[in-house]
This record gives structure tokens, sequence and C-alpha cells, in this order.
């Protein structure tokens, strides 16, 4: 152990930095972006991370990202029907945003335009070493939306934020703001066909009192890498709900980074992983309770089947002034198949002394007295167990009480057991 | 609801300047020249009268730690270390290898006798209570009469008791020295089996300088008729502590051990590299118990100990069973996983932990569970708690195998902060290759409910008292494991600190 080298770079290292090179010119910004893609660029360069650093343990992104496809702006991409019915979207088709739409309350602007003006440019940049996806997104990072929801509006449609590869690679931003008292749904889909190579950050800040659902469906083709972060920040009193549905893809980093600055905030974690084939998915979750009562339950329940890994790793921190913190995570794992892996890192780290946290984590297969009992009334094995799979993970998603969204989410749960269970 | 006082004032009475043994005692020592290279391993060699194969074992262990990078990914921070600046091997003069009770020194004994442990069997048979100057530490396990005891002095071993006796039942129990030349066969077979010497920095580095330690070998079918106990102390300055323990239970044996360390107060940080490897074959079972009473630094955190131990045990036999359990006070910095590699079938292993951390320490410790065999099972239980500046890490790791069919594991940590200037932190690491796997985890960082309060207190029993039964419950799955004569002193240790506390 320990014995240090200078990496010689990999294949899709060595592609990445290819492409930026030729990429470079076309990627839309003014000075102070392109500084900032440079910037990206350099750290990517020192290699891809290992096992060796502490947030990438349990994947290995330098040996496992080989996918490294070329943009290709001749590809179409067709946007979907909206996941859920009235919504109103806004699809990102192989890396262009569209004109937008408008919604009463809230503002759309194409990302393209605050890169050509530079507006976003601070908000650009791995948010340290370890930020592979910051920096990759950074360096390459073209289009998206930011949306501007005012304060005080209640939008009752859901906002679909559509990103729909066709292969090659493309990085998207989306950046949202939530006003004080506002409240919204929104539905980030990360879909799409051919293998892409697919980096996504978004940025969500949450005013006072707020309150936000956000769901996540990730169903990219088996071969499809997906790189994605979520980054929330949670002001005095607001509550978010993140909802998470991973089913698609080979490689999957999703990285969720809340920071709750604001006393009495809330957050709710709840999060399906659906492994099948030789995918390896990882969700990494980043939350720290920053000030006085503020709450959090994290839920997540993972099926692995086949070939899969799976990995989840979730560290809250509780900071000295954060007292009367209550922060309460689990994640559950089973596995169908005698190849599944699932490795999980729950973490704590605690800095204030009156505090309820707690963690949980299990990984099993089926319980057999709940087999015995459901065979014991004539069904017969194969149905018994889907019912007990399906079971555990569906109780995620009947917490989310809209019943439409329910039985949409459970839609695609029944296609992807019908496929791959 | 922040601890309660009686919690806070307990944890303040084992507070780092609170610390009983850190007196000094000037023996003339025979040390090896200060600093780290070959010289000074084949001084140690030499030294100890080793043969060959010894020494080109520590000579191999020392060129690949040339290669080898300190490790820094435990949550513990120190400055650098300089190994050119100890001295690795510091003898009594007067007595400077085991030998008869009758040849160590006066002053050893001494030193013994204050920090409780008598040496001298006949009156420890005869129950003799000699009065100590430290009236407090007389009345403990070591007086029971049903211990022997190994000590270890800086870099030697100068006595070990009851070795007739134990030899009568066919138990070897002698330092590690006399080990490699009077059953060099046991020892070429085991040593480094279970931590060979390319394991980590530290374990590597003992490997090369290792002085002493215990050798305990429990021959097939014997059940060892007495606890057996190494009792370490550093007392000379500058030293390193390396001390390496071997214990092995063949079939059916069984063996209770228990490990014992203080060291005198100091302003510079001494370092102790330990590394421990127990092998138990098919139905074999060691229980191995440690008191860790380092001394800690003093209050703003200046002085202590340097903890960094390799502690691992290998379930090399079906049905073989090994269990940890540690009570951790000491140390300015304790880094160490007592681990087991479950690998015979349905082997079992068992990590009991309670680490209190106070003024400047900073203790990231846990264990390793490796599910290697079929229908193994372990089980953790850590409490941490912190108080002062500390920190307190728990940091494990449940693996099972892809061929572990039927792996079972249980794992429970909780932790309390007193004071808002610590921090408790779990780091769990499960990984599970088998789908009949049943893994369980779970850590808890929070008061006492005060639903279990205000059953007990309705029965008329003061706040207080409530809550020191209810933390009694607490630690008892810790407590219980110890063996009985060692949990009255450790409850002691621990009553302390925990009382008033929480789950």
């Amino acid at each position: 152990m320990n014995i240090h080298s200078t990496p010689k770079l990999t294949a899709a290292e060595t592609a990445l930095i290819d492409a930026f090179g030729e990429r470079f010119s076309e990627l839309p910004g003014d000075a102070t972006v392109a500084v900032k893609r440079d910037d990206a660029v350099e750290a990517l360069k020192a290699g891809l991370p290992t096992r060796r650093v502490e947030a990438w343990h349990y994947t290995d992104l330098r040996r496992l990202l080989t996918n490294v496809p070329g943009y290709d702006s001749t590809l179409a991409a067709r946007a979907k029907p909206a996941l859920l019915a009235g919504s109103t979207v806004l699809p990102v088709l192989n890396g262009v945003s569209g004109a937008g739409a408008s919604i009463d309350g809230a503002t759309v602007t194409r990302l393209v335009d605050k890169l050509l003006d530079g507006s976003f440019a601070p908000a650009l940049g791995p948010r340290e070493p370890a930020d592979t996806v910051g920096a990759l997104n950074t360096a390459f990072v073209a289009d998206g939306y930011f949306i501007d929801i005012a304060a005080g509006a209640e939008i009752a449609a859901p906002i679909e934020i559509q990103n729909v590869q066709a292969g090659g690679q493309t990085h998207s931003r989306f950046p949202v703001r939530v006003g004080q008292g506002a409240k919204a749904t929104i539905v980030e889909r990360q879909t799409g066909a051919g293998n892409a190579l697919t980096s996504s950050i978004s940025h969500l800040t949450l005013g006072e009192d707020a309150e936000l659902l956000w769901i996540i469906v990730q169903d990219q083709p088996d071969g499809a890498t997906c790189l994605s972060q979520f980054n929330a920040e949670l002001a005095k009193g607001s509550r978010l709900t993140l909802f998470f549905m991973n089913a698609g893809s080979k490689l999957v980093r999703q990285e969720i980074r809340v920071r709750m600055p604001g006393e009495g905030a809330d957050f709710k974690l709840r999060g399906i992983n659906l492994l099948s084939g030789d995918t390896h998915c990882d969700v990494t979750m980043m939350l720290d309770h920053l000030a006085e009562n503020t709450t959090s339950t994290e839920i997540v329940r993972n099926v692995a089947n086949g070939a899969a890994k799976g990995v989840f790793q979730g560290q809250i921190k509780v900071a000295k002034d954060a007292q009367k913190t209550d922060a309460k995570m689990a994640c559950n794992t089973l596995l169908l198949s005698d190849e599944a892996e699932f490795s999980t890192k729950p973490e704590l780290e605690i800095f204030a002394d009156d505090v309820a946290c707690g963690h949980g984590a299990t990984v099993t297969e089926i319980d057999r007295n709940h087999l015995f009992y459901l065979m014991a009334r004539g069904i017969d094995e194969k149905t018994a167990r889907g019912l007990l799979v399906k079971a555990f993970v569906a109780e995620i998603i009947e917490e989310l009480e809209d019943e439409a969204t329910v039985e949409v989410l459970e839609g695609i749960l029944d296609d992807w057991f019908a496929e791959h269970v | 609801m922040p601890a309660v006082q009686e919690t806070i004032e307990q944890v303040r009475n084992i507070d780092v300047d609170q610390y009983k043994y850190g007196f000094e005692s000037f023996i003339e020592m025979d040390k090896a020249p200060k600093g780290l290279s070959e010289e000074t391993i084949r001084f140690i060699s030499a030294k100890k009268g080793e043969p060959d194969w010894m020494l080109e074992w520590r000579l191999g262990a020392f060129r690949r730690w040339l290669t080898l990078e300190e490790p820094t990914w435990a949550r513990v921070h120190y400055p650098k270390i300089d190994f050119q600046d100890i001295y690795y091997y510091a003898a009594p003069k007067s007595t400077p290898g085991p030998t008869s009770l009758g040849d160590v020194d006066p002053e050893i004994l001494k030193v013994y006798e204050k920090l409780g442990i008598p040496l001298k069997e006949q009156e420890i048979l005869a129950g003799v209570q000699k009065p100590t100057d430290d009236g407090e530490a007389s009345d403990n396990v070591y007086k029971s009469g049903r211990v022997a005891v190994d000590a270890v002095f800086d870099s030697v071993s100068v006595v070990t008791t009851f070795r007739a006796e134990l030899a009568k039942a066919g138990v070897l129990f002698m330092s590690m020295s006399e080990a490699i030349k009077e059953h060099p066969e046991i020892v070429r077979k085991y040593l480094g089996s279970v931590v060979p010497t390319t394991d980590n920095y530290y374990a590597t580095l003992n490997s090369a300088v290792f002085t002493d330690g215990s050798f305990v070998f429990i021959p097939k079918g014997v059940r060892c008729p007495m606890e057996l106990s190494t009792y370490f102390r550093i007392n000379e300055k500058n030293t390193g502590q390396f001390e390496r323990t071997l214990i092995i239970a063949e079939e059916g044996a069984y063996v209770s051990y228990l490990e014992g360390c203080t060291a005198p107060q100091r302003d510079e940080n001494q370092l102790h590299a330990a590394v421990v490897e127990l092998v138990a074959l098919d139905d074999a079972e060691i229980k191995y118990s440690t008191v860790q009473n380092w001394y800690p630094g003093d209050k703003d955190g200046k002085g202590g100990i340097y903890n960094f131990v390799t502690k691992r045990g290998d379930c090399r036999g079906d049905r073989s069973k090994i269990s940890w359990t540690q009570v951790e006070t000491g140390s300015a910095i304790t880094w160490k996983y007592p681990s087991c590699i479950l690998r015979g079938d349905d082997s079992r292993g068992e990590f009991y932990s309670i680490a209190v951390s106070n003024g400047y320490q900073q203790v990231d410790s846990g264990t390793k569970m490796i599910h290697l065999g079929k229908n193994t099972s372990s089980r953790i239980i850590s409490k941490g708690i912190s108080a002062g500046h500390s920190n307190n890490t728990y940091r494990g790791q449940v693996s099972v195998n892809r061929r572990a069919t039927n792996a079972r594991n249980f794992t429970n940590c909780d932790s309390l902060l007193i004071g808002n200037d610590c921090g408790a932190h779990t780091v769990p690491y499960i990984e599970v290759k088998n789908s009949s796997a049943q893994v369980e985890h779970e850590a808890t960082t929070s008061k006492i409910s005060d639903d279990q309060k205000f059953y007990v207190m309705q029965r008329g029993i003061p706040e207080e008292e409530a809550i020191a039964l209810i933390v009694n419950g607490f630690v008892k799955d810790v407590i219980q494991e110890l063996p009985m004569e060692f949990a009255v002193e450790a409850q002691k240790l621990i009553g302390i600190s925990l009382e008033g506390s929480v789950g």
C-alpha cells in the first residue's frame, strides 16, 4: 500500500482531455467561463479518482470509466411525453435546450445564455478535489435551464426537466431558485437512447419556508454512463423531499449534496436503485446539518440482480451549532442473485452534543418466513418472491401520497421487474 | 437533553489530568543506539540471541517498510513522527531478559506493585495484600490468584508467573524472545501468518523491530486453567514499544487472555506499535480482553502515547471463535482495529468495545469482520463517549465474501458527546457479495429517551439513579463479555465514565 507513482493516463482519461481540445472552441461562454473550463481540465489531467480517494472508495472511476464517445451534433433526440400528466416539459435534447416555456410564477432561462454572458461562471468549478463530476461538467457544460420560481408562487403543474440523450456525450446544468414560501414539484429525467456519457448537475436554492418535491428518474439504456450531482441549500423553515429512482445505465454515479444552513429546515430523501446486468451504481449522499432544529430522514432501498454492483455512501455531518438535530438514515438491500454485490458506508460525523442521529443498514435475501406465509396461501414461489421484492421498494413510492405520481412510478417499477427479474 | 451533570463529573474523574499511573521510575537501562537502521535491527536480534531466520525475517520487513508511506486515512492528526529519534530497544540493565522472580530488580517489582500487579506467586496465592502507595490500585483482578502475568517492561519481558503450573496443563506461556529460542518450530509456523510482514506501515515496522511480547500456545483439547495476562509498561524516555503477541489455540482449546498497559506522564509523545496475532483451529476459542490505559497526554494535549496497533485473529478452523473486548480510556491517539478473519466454516467473531476520550485524545478504532467460510457469524457492539476536545471515531468493516454462504452479522454502535468541542463519528464499511448473507448495522447518537426515564422514575426512583440504571443496561452488552474478575476492575473504570450518560 501507499506506494505512489504518477499515473499514466488511461484511454478514457486521454479521450476526455482530447475531446476538450477538440470541443473547446465550440463550447459556449465568455472569458470567465473559459478560465473555469481550463482549470477543470487541469484537475482532470491528474487522473480520475481511484479507491484511494475516500469519496470514491467503492467506485474506482479510473478503472470503470471506459465508455467515452465523442460529442456528435448530428444525433437527433426526441422529447418524450411528460412523466406526470399536465407537466410543463423543459427538454434538453442531445445536450441542447429548447426555447423554454412560460410558466406562471416562474422564469425559465436557457443556460447557454448565462454561459455566454458569463453570469453563471461563479457557480462553475469542482467543489473540492474529489468532485470529479463537478470538474468534468465544468469543462464541458454546454446548456441546461435556469428556473427561477418567484416568492409565494404555488405552481400546481409539475415542471419536468427532460435530459434526453441520443449517444455521444452531453453535459448539462440545471440551477433552480425557489423564492420564499413558494411551492412546486420538479421532475428530473435522465433518459434517452444510445450509450451516451452524460454529466448533469442541478443546483437548488430553497428560500425560507419554501416547499419542494423533486423527483429524479434515471432510465438510460444498459450501456450508458450517467454521472450526476444534485446540490441543494435549504433556508430557514424550508422543506425538500427528494425522490430518486435509478433503473438503467451501466455506470451510475449519483451525488446528492445537501446543506441545511437554515433553522428548522427539513430534508427527506427517498431512493430506489433497481440494478441488473453488470450495472455499477453508486449513490453518494453528503448531508450537512448546519443550524438548530434541522431534521432529515433518508431511506434508500436497493434490489440487485444479475452481476450488478451497488453502492450507497451516506454521510451526515452535524455541525457544532446544529443542536437538536434529528437525522435518521436507513439503507436496505435485497440481493437477488449470487453474483450481485452491495457495499454501503453510512457515515455519521457529529460535533453537537444534543442531537438524535441514527443510521441503519441491512443487506439480506428475501425473508423465508414471509415467503412461507405467501406460499402457504397457495401462491407459487416465483410469484411470491416477485410480490415481496416489489413490496420492499414500492413502500418508498407510496410515501409520495399523490396518487397519480405513485401510479406512474409504480409503472416504471413494474416494467423493470417484468424485464429484469 | 444534554448529558446530565453526574455524567459530566464522572467523565471528568477520568479526565486526562487525573491519570493515576503517570509516575516515573528511575531504573538503569541498557539501550540500543537511537535511530532505525539495519544496524539497530541486528543489535536487537543479537541482544535476544535470535536464530538467523528471525534476523532475516526482520530485515525483510525493514526493507519492505522503507518502501512504504505512513497511512493518512484515519481521522487522527499528529505531527510527523521522526523514526530516527526513537530508541528501539531499552531493557533494564539488571534484568535484561526474562528470568526467575528472585532475579528481578526489586525496583521493577516495586513498579508493578505500585500499579497493582503483584508478581510474587507465593504472595498472590497466600492472598497477601501489601499496602501500596496508591491504595486504589490494590484490589484488582491480578490479586485474585487466578491470573498468570507476563510483565513486559519497555522492550523486554521481565518475568512470567505461574509458568510451572501452566506447563502441567501443557500450556506454553512465555515471552516471545524465549519462545523463539525454545519453540522455534511453532513460532516459525505461525508468526506473520495472520498479520504478514507486508500488512501495513506500522505492522511492518513492528515486524522489523519488535523486542518482546507474549507467546501462548494451548494444545489440542486443553482448557487453559487460569486467565493469562500481559501487562505492558513503558518507562524509559524516547523509547518506542514494539511488542508482538502470538496466541495459538489448537483444536478444541480455550483461553482467555487479558492485556493491560500504562506509561509515565511526559511531555513528549511516545510510540507504541504492537502486533497481536491470534490463531484458532477447529473448535477452539480465544477470548482477548484489553484495558488500554496508556498515558493520554495532559489537558492541553501535550504528550501521551501514540497507540498504533494491528490486532487480528484468524478463525482458521471450523467452529472456532474469537472474541475481542476492549475498554479504551488512554493514549493520545489510538488507531486500532482488532479484526477477525472468519475462514473456518461455522466460525464466529465478536467485538465489544467501550472507548472513552477526553482532553485532546483522538480515537479511531473499530473492527473488521471478514466472512470467508460458510455459516460464519459476527457481532459488533461498540460504545463511544467523547468529552473535552476529543474526537472519537468508530470505523469498522464487515465484508461477506462470495463463498460465505449464510453469513450473519449484527453491528450496533452508539455514541455520546459531552460538551460542544468534541466529535463523535461513525464510519462503517459494509460489503456483501453473497445473496444469502444477513447483515444488519445500526448506529445512534442520542440521549436516553424520556420514555425510558419516565418508566423507571414513575416507580419512585430518582432521576439520577434512573439514568444510572438505564446506562448500566447500556454498557452491559460489553461488560458482560469481560472475564469476571477483570470485569470488576473495568466496571469501576466504566462506571465512572458512563453513569449518567446515554444510549
